[in-house]
């Protein structure tokens, strides 16, 4: 399950990415396999046709993998890259959905963005780091 | 906050098979939507058009370290585009543009917070491919 940051992480923690396009196309480009291609399929619309390609949802042509959304190179930066703390705040609703769902990685938000689909997750404040298992719980959370 | 655009209320261009045609209603139009709708496709299309129309001035993640607060503020009769909002505007940048009368904007983001818009103020892209074009419009969001 992920970790959710409502505070950025502290110097001392793991590092924020705030840019998770510049991010996605200088390094998690470079280490996509098929675990990106279900992600692509599902927040893009779009297949993956190789390593840097992908087919365009609209016209089906054939692009640089730096054309995926925001949201979808989100996704993927908190799949690849579990030592750092992502900003979703570009993050669309579908995309949140499979972040939400994602076996590991780290989220930063200073709001509420939640997916309506959300299982459980960990949430990490100054205080503690605890399990949260309903939207409700995690909204109540993020406003205290 | 809801006023008449003050510089363009229709924005049309194409780009090899896509074509952009928003009719804007409203002086702030705020696009919202679902990751992957071809919002930061339509951007690129926009800021192709800047290039060819002085009115228009487009802002993104790559402006982040270009002073494009100054750029928003010492802007006179311009519509100014701005994609990555919610990285890019802070709630002094969002007062600022929610009572801005002298430019225009078209606001790509998730986040509305702060720009004072009324909910038919929020757009969603709506996209048609048909015969290998494809046209981007604008429709409330809700």
């Amino acid at each position: 399950m992920i970790t959710v940051y409502k505070k950025k992480p502290s110097p001392n923690d793991l590092e924020l990415v705030t840019l998770n396009d510049i991010f996605f196309n200088k390094s998690t480009a470079t280490r996509m396999d098929d675990r990106a291609k279900e992600i692509i399929a599902k927040i893009d619309q779009s297949e993956m046709l190789s390593p840097y390609a992908i087919a365009s949802r609209f016209d089906g042509m054939k692009l640089n993998i730096d054309k995926l959304s925001t949201g979808c190179k989100t996704a993927l930066n908190i799949l690849y890259n579990p030592d750092k703390v992502f900003d979703i705040r570009e993050c669309g609703d579908n995309a949140l959905d499979v972040i939400y769902a994602l076996p590991s990685g780290n989220v930063y938000c200073d709001y509420p963005l939640i997916s309506f689909d959300m299982d459980k997750v960990m949430v990490r404040d100054d205080r503690s780091v605890r399990e949260v298992e309903s939207y409700e719980a995690l909204k109540e959370w993020w406003a205290q | 906050m809801k006023i008449k655009p003050v510089v363009l209320d229709r924005i049309q261009t194409r780009h090899t098979s896509f074509e952009v045609d928003f009719i804007l209603e409203n002086n702030i139009t705020f696009i919202v939507g679902d990751s992957g709708t071809g919002k930061s496709a339509v951007f690129s299309f926009l800021q192709e058009m800047a290039a060819e129309d002085k009115r228009i001035r487009c802002l993104n993640y790559l402006d982040q370290k270009r002073n494009y607060r100054n750029t928003i503020r010492q802007s006179r009769g311009k519509l100014i585009i701005i994609d990555n909002a919610d990285i890019l505007l802070d709630d002094a940048m969002r007062w600022y543009i929610a009572t801005d009368g002298q430019n225009q904007y078209i606001i790509i983001g998730r986040n509305p917070t702060g720009l004072m818009l009324k909910q038919n103020e929020i757009m969603e892209l709506s996209s048609q491919t048909y015969d290998g074009k494809t046209r981007f419009e604008l429709m409330h969001s809700f």
